[in-house]
């Protein structure tokens, strides 16, 4: 793929990184490192992501451990790194009464942009986010997914060489979801800006991102490239009316691995010829095959495994 | 999913040649752009957050209906000045000194810092934009600063252009004897006073609450307390012929207290009945004032970097 050697700059590590609240510890002893390109944080709520996003922003203090961003420590330049990050919250974050042009500039403005410039950026970026016409109306009359596009809008409107993205498809639809993944995915390639993604769908980020970060009750459960995730786990669904039973035997004759999950199969890809040869049984068995696809929600049951083992 | 970094026509390139490129027949995607201009610092961010402010106290770039409270209490504001050129100019008599004009449009400036506090500081924490703010090159500092100043010179503004008003008047009417310059610039500097202590207060009381009514009422409330128990302890300390007392007792009323010290610093004639505390008055007025707006500042420091890391 060629990422290795982009993702040899390190955008932000921790050490140790610990916060505890009065009554709940936050992150305990995290310990990772995102290279550029899109980094996905997984984890329940509650399991640290947001409390992670501000350590690394400088508005809160860690109890223990360190952190860079960009090559800058949170505790002493926290002013340069959030001169050069953006930051999309979970939750709402934009008055009614104005326009998303008028809050966009207003927000370009405060990232040290100068006026005209502030002017310019914020019609380029909220094309780029998706909204036209609708942008010179108050915001207060937005769809869910449109108040999404100016909240990445605000957060990419100073050109930042890194965004914080928290959980950017929350509350949207199936298709606003896409959207928001495929524009993500243009962020962190076309657009040249790394992108931390959170979010509490695995699924979700397995479609974007280059690497995967997953923490639970603020500690690291693994942290590795999407590729890493995917490989060990190489496999291709079959659905079939009826006959499981006879065609996983015919698959195993032939020496493939095969698990069945009620009317699904689970076959292992070894090579190319996998497909082939799931094609040839369901043809010589005369069977009628529903569906065949790759395996899909993977990095879940690598998550689950995870989970199940600590 | 297709190579992103191939760059699509997006539905705004679309547009975009539908509006210009149309009869060329071409589309073009100039695709992201990065910005490699200018960034300032935390100066302009202040400034322009300052200056946004300031236009919203006035409801500029908000709806119709948050231009008509300001500016009609505005207008009330500027109704003595007119009455009194007219005065000036039709029996050459001088109507309303420059030292009385804001003691005696207290309620007014009372109203207007009630109603227009709240906006500057309540949206904010209501509709969660702070963190937005946050994450700028900005600290919670630099927003208090911001949202004080522009109060302040919102105040200083609605008491000064009448008094400029009344003072270009004067010249123009051209009374016998020399203008009262020194009036004019006195008042003025007290102007400075009551816009700095008002602006305390309110934005302070306001920035407790996300609720704009409830600030509304906090504001107002602390108004008429202070000027009711100011005026029910003047009326009975009078009554008892305690008249030293009752003229401490005016200094619980804001606007007195820096009436008085007005009088103490610039020497006028003062606008209550049975004048201010001879000697330590003064001081202790200029001591109460420094000490309100130190108090209201602090909280609103506190306030915000309580925010900052929750």
């Amino acid at each position: 793929m060629g990422l290795d050697s982009v993702r040899a700059m390190t955008i932000l590590a921790t050490e140790g990184l610990t916060k505890r609240f009065p009554r709940v510890t936050a992150l305990d002893r995290l310990t990772v490192t995102a290279g550029q390109g899109v980094t996905g944080l997984v984890g329940a709520n509650g399991a640290g992501k947001s409390t992670l996003i501000k350590l690394l922003l400088g508005l809160l203090e860690p109890t223990e451990g360190t952190a860079t961003v960009l090559g800058l420590s949170p505790a002493t330049q926290a002013m340069d790194i959030r001169r050069a990050v953006g930051y999309m919250p979970e939750h709402d974050c934009l008055p009614p009464d104005v326009s998303a042009t008028e809050f966009t500039v207003h927000m370009a403005q405060m990232s040290g942009l100068p006026r005209t410039a502030a002017r310019e950026r914020a019609a380029d970026t909220l094309r780029h986010v998706g909204l036209y016409e609708e942008r010179y109306r108050p915001i207060g009359g937005y769809s869910t997914g449109m108040r999404q596009r100016v909240k990445l809008a605000q957060a990419l409107v100073h050109d930042p060489s890194l965004v914080f993205l928290d959980e950017p498809t929350n509350g949207l639809d199936p298709q606003g979801r896409d959207d928001m993944l495929a524009l993500i995915r243009r962020i962190g390639t076309e657009f040249g800006i790394s992108v931390v993604v959170t979010s509490h769908l695995l699924g979700e980020l397995e479609r974007v991102c280059d690497h995967v970060i997953v923490i639970d009750g603020g500690r690291l459960l693994r942290s590795s490239s999407i590729g890493e995730f995917t490989q060990a786990t190489q496999s291709v669904t079959v659905e079939v009316e009826e006959g499981q039973e006879p065609l996983a035997e015919r698959l195993r004759a032939a020496g493939r691995q095969v698990a069945v999950h009620g009317r699904l199969l689970t076959v292992d890809v070894g090579s190319p010829e996998t497909y082939d040869a799931v094609r040839d049984a369901v043809v010589d068995l005369n069977l009628c095959l529903v569906r065949l696809e790759q395996g899909r929600h993977r990095i879940e049951d690598v998550f689950r495994e995870e989970v199940s083992s600590v | 999913m297709s190579d992103p970094t191939v760059q699509q026509p997006g539905p705004g390139a679309l547009r975009e040649a539908g509006g210009l490129a149309a009869p060329t027949g071409v589309i073009h995607d100039i695709g992201y752009r990065h910005y490699d201009g200018q960034r300032l610092g935390r100066g302009h961010a202040l400034s322009a957050l300052t200056l946004n402010s300031l236009r919203g106290v006035f409801g500029l770039g908000r709806t119709a209906r948050a231009k008509i409270m300001p500016f009609l209490l505005a207008g009330v504001m500027m109704l003595p000045a007119v009455v009194s050129i007219a005065v000036m100019a039709m029996i050459g008599q001088r109507a309303v000194p420059y030292g009385a004009y804001a003691v005696t449009m207290q309620a007014v400036l009372a109203v207007f810092l009630a109603a227009q506090s709240p906006y500057l500081v309540a949206p904010d924490l209501r509709f969660r934009v702070l963190p937005l703010y946050l994450s700028r090159p900005v600290t919670s500092v630099d927003y208090v600063i911001a949202k004080l100043s522009s109060m302040a010179m919102a105040l200083f503004l609605l008491i000064a252009v009448p008094l400029t008003v009344l003072y270009v008047g004067e010249l123009l009417v051209d009374l016998p004897g020399p203008p009262m310059t020194a009036e004019y610039l006195a008042a003025m500097a007290t102007a400075v006073i009551y816009a700095v202590l008002l602006a305390s207060v309110g934005v302070a009381l306001a920035s407790f609450t996300p609720r704009r009514g409830l600030g509304v009422a906090s504001v107002i409330a602390f108004y008429l307390l202070t000027s009711a128990v100011s005026a029910v302890l003047v009326g009975v300390l009078l009554s008892s012929s305690r008249d030293g007392a009752a003229a401490w007792a005016w200094l619980l009323s804001p606007f007195f207290l820096v009436d008085s010290l007005q009088v103490w610093l610039f020497g006028t004639s003062p606008n209550n009945e049975g004048g201010y505390p001879p000697d330590l008055g003064g001081p202790v007025s200029a001591v109460i004032v420094l000490a309100i707006i130190g108090v209201c500042v602090t909280a609103l420091v506190l306030r915000y970097r309580k925010a900052a890391s929750s």
